[in-house]
């Protein structure tokens, strides 16, 4: 028992440990995490929650999820995950069915807000306070895209932010829309055309305001 | 520099929606919201299918509840909505009392303009008292009093607008905080009172001699004794305001801390919110996160509560070890089951074990195990017990840790680890359970990162035993 420790390796190893898995970078291979999470180890659903969560909640900020119900909707997608694994037959990527399975929740909850702003309306009530944009994360840059993406027809909107936002192949994001090939490059180029189109106007709003503003001062 | 194929171009808008695109790329949420999610999802109860199959019929009732309701809501006599248009009223001769939404009352003094708009109140000159019953979180009343806004959670108290637009405030119940931009200019607590010129008690002071920026920004104005007020401009009706008797004001004992703000437009930058806090810690304001945060905390809900644990979290990145592990169990003690509680337990832990409080670390650490049989960090904790142990050459302890930490995990860095300290401690204890644990060791992990150091551990003990 007199010995030195050190014979043994280095003495306490507890730097780093104790941390969670950083961001998107959760140790192990999916197939490891999927047969864990399978026989019900909660370390390796920890670890798929710790890379997929935030690859999930940034995929629904881009998609138009408000950031004060963005947790809850990040919770109900790892709910279906839960659910659904045991159907899950692994002939696409976990990533891709994850994508799928937050794309459908999306979808539901923006038809979900229309319904309730319009019945809102309907019921002589207030109409729903637009959602607080969040100080930290959103710079001006950010918020036009978002006002713009949100302008998207839903389908276009998917194609375009699993393409450009989350870097995904066209292969995988027509998996995920579930539709052909050729059908995401269309609706990707369109989305583009439109986004752009956008991006002009409002820039040419802008510079009108401004120069007006610039001539009622002077 | 952006590597997208899309869009191209050179032009401003191309540019500028390149740099949005790459921006929406790298936006990940922070640690907190994280783990704050594994938490809900962790603890979250999984229902079967007989409860799935409940849910949808529950569902399906609500549902067409939900739609009858609708209907009836529909076709009934539609009621004559509030009037949007902003509604003064005055009280040109006596006080006059009115009871405003959500129970708010107000009691106007003599030759005092108040105009309602919506749900808040704006105070056009006079003086007013609010009695404002306790809001929900997020749900605030807003006096408006010149430029300034106070927001107002629950609490008793007085705004007053001079002809020259200064303003005044008391505090009859309750705390009150002045701000201007991002400075506090006074906390006045119930007797105490502050105007836009420089504040007439100590509380103030103390205030700004923490804060000089207050104190510059109260220097830019006198100390005027409040003026009369503004003469009523004009009268119109208020519908839906009930008007009570003139009521005498009555100075009440502090109860509660109910809290009330006093932010200068515009509001959103001073606003104390989680997104304020992230913002200044993005800035690398720390101390200002740390306010924020720590006023925070002084509420109540899921806010506060992160709020508390996050206060640690910014004092260990900023060194102050103690101080942090001190916040987390404040953290623990206000919110014993909190959804952060396994969070605090492990940061307090890891914060102990990385400042050399190996004794303190155990304790906590074993506490841990004891407590929590099902969390899925258990393996991890037992694992820095083992090495603790180790630490101080309490070999027979370690074994059992890493023994909880192998049957606990199946992270390969833990059980690793684990199972290569495990068979050295036995080694080191004598023995050939010790050499048959390396060998299975390496037979695990072939190329493993304690590969030589187990061979030469395997070689040590059969030459020794050789030597015997």
């Amino acid at each position: 028992m007199g010995q030195n420790t050190k014979d043994i390796g280095e003495a306490v190893n507890t730097p780093g440990l104790l941390r969670s898995v950083p961001a998107g970078k959760g140790g192990g291979h999916d197939h490891d995490i999927l047969a864990g999470c399978r026989v019900g180890d909660r370390s390796a659903w920890r670890a798929l929650f710790d890379r997929y969560s935030p690859i999930v909640h940034r995929f629904l900020a881009t998609f138009g999820v408000p950031p004060e119900e963005r947790e809850d909707a990040c919770q109900e997608v790892f709910v279906a995950v839960y659910r659904s694994l045991t159907h899950f037959r692994g002939d696409a990527r976990l990533s891709t069915w994850i994508y799928r399975i937050a794309a459908r929740y999306a979808s539901r909850a923006a038809r979900r807000r229309r319904v309730r702003t319009m019945l809102s309306s309907l019921l002589l009530r207030e109409p729903l306070p637009p959602p607080a944009p969040d100080a930290s994360e959103r710079t001006e840059r950010l918020r036009m895209l978002d006002e713009l993406v949100a302008k998207l027809s839903p389908k276009k909107k998917l194609v375009l932010v699993l393409f450009e936002i989350e870097g995904l192949p066209i292969e995988e994001v027509a998996q995920i829309a579930e539709c052909p090939e050729n059908t995401a490059w269309s609706r990707l180029h369109y989305a583009r055309a439109e986004l752009m189109a956008m991006a002009r106007k409002r820039l040419k709003m802008k510079t009108k305001s401004s120069a007006a503003g610039r001539k009622g001062r002077s | 520099m952006s590597n997208r194929a899309w869009p191209d171009g050179d032009d401003p808008v191309a540019s500028e929606l390149r740099q949005a695109l790459d921006e929406a790329q790298h936006r990940v949420p922070d640690d907190v919201t994280v783990r704050r999610g594994w938490a809900a999802f962790g603890s979250r109860p999984t229902t079967g299918r007989r409860a799935a199959r409940l849910s949808w019929f529950a569902g399906g009732m609500a549902s067409t509840a939900g739609l009858a309701l609708a209907c009836a809501a529909l076709l009934w006599p539609r009621p004559v909505g509030r009037p949007q248009e902003p509604v003064t009223a005055q009280a040109p001769t006596e006080s006059r009392r009115l009871t405003l939404e959500g129970g708010v009352e107000a009691e106007l003094q003599h030759t005092s303009v108040m105009r309602i708009e919506g749900s808040d109140a704006r105070v056009e000159g006079g003086a007013v008292r609010f009695k404002v019953p306790h809001r929900r979180p997020g749900h605030p009343f807003v006096v408006r009093a010149d430029r300034y806004r106070v927001v107002v959670l629950g609490t008793r108290f007085g705004v007053a607008v001079a002809s020259d637009r200064r303003v005044d405030v008391d505090v009859d119940e309750g705390v009150v905080e002045v701000w201007s931009s991002d400075v506090r200019l006074a906390r006045l607590e119930p007797g105490q009172r502050w105007n836009s010129g420089v504040s007439t008690d100590k509380a103030s002071e103390d205030e700004t001699a923490a804060n000089p920026a207050g104190k510059a920004a109260e220097k830019e104005t006198e100390t005027p004794e409040l003026p009369a007020a503004a003469p009523p401009e004009k009268l119109v009706p208020s519908p839906g305001m009930k008007i009570g008797r003139p009521e005498t004001r009555r100075r009440q004992s502090a109860r509660g801390a109910a809290r009330v703000a006093m932010v200068a437009t515009p509001a959103r930058s001073t606003v104390e919110s989680p997104g304020a806090a992230r913002a200044a810690l993005a800035s690398g304001d720390a101390p200002r996160a740390l306010e924020i945060y720590r006023n925070l905390a002084l509420k109540t809900g899921p806010v506060a509560e992160n709020a508390a644990y996050e206060i640690g979290r910014i004092l260990n990145e900023r060194g102050q070890s103690s101080a942090a592990v001190a916040a987390w169990r404040r953290y623990r003690s206000d919110y014993p089951n909190g959804i952060l509680r396994v969070e605090a337990d492990v940061s307090i832990i890891e914060t102990l074990a990385r400042a050399g409080e190996t004794d303190d670390a155990l304790t906590e650490a074993t506490d841990f195990l004891r407590r929590r049989p099902d969390s899925e960090r258990r393996g991890e904790i037992a694992r820095v017990a083992g090495d603790l142990y180790r630490a101080r050459g309490d070999c027979r302890h370690a074994v059992g840790a890493y023994h909880v930490a192998l049957s606990a995990s199946r992270a390969r860095d833990v059980t690793e680890a684990a199972g290569f300290y495990r068979a050295a401690c036995l080694v080191r204890d004598g023995g050939n359970n010790g050499v048959d644990a390396l060998r299975s060791y390496l037979r695990s992990y072939p190329d493993g990162r304690f590969k030589r150091q187990a061979t030469e551990l395997i070689e040590q003990a059969t030459s020794k035993t050789a030597a015997h």
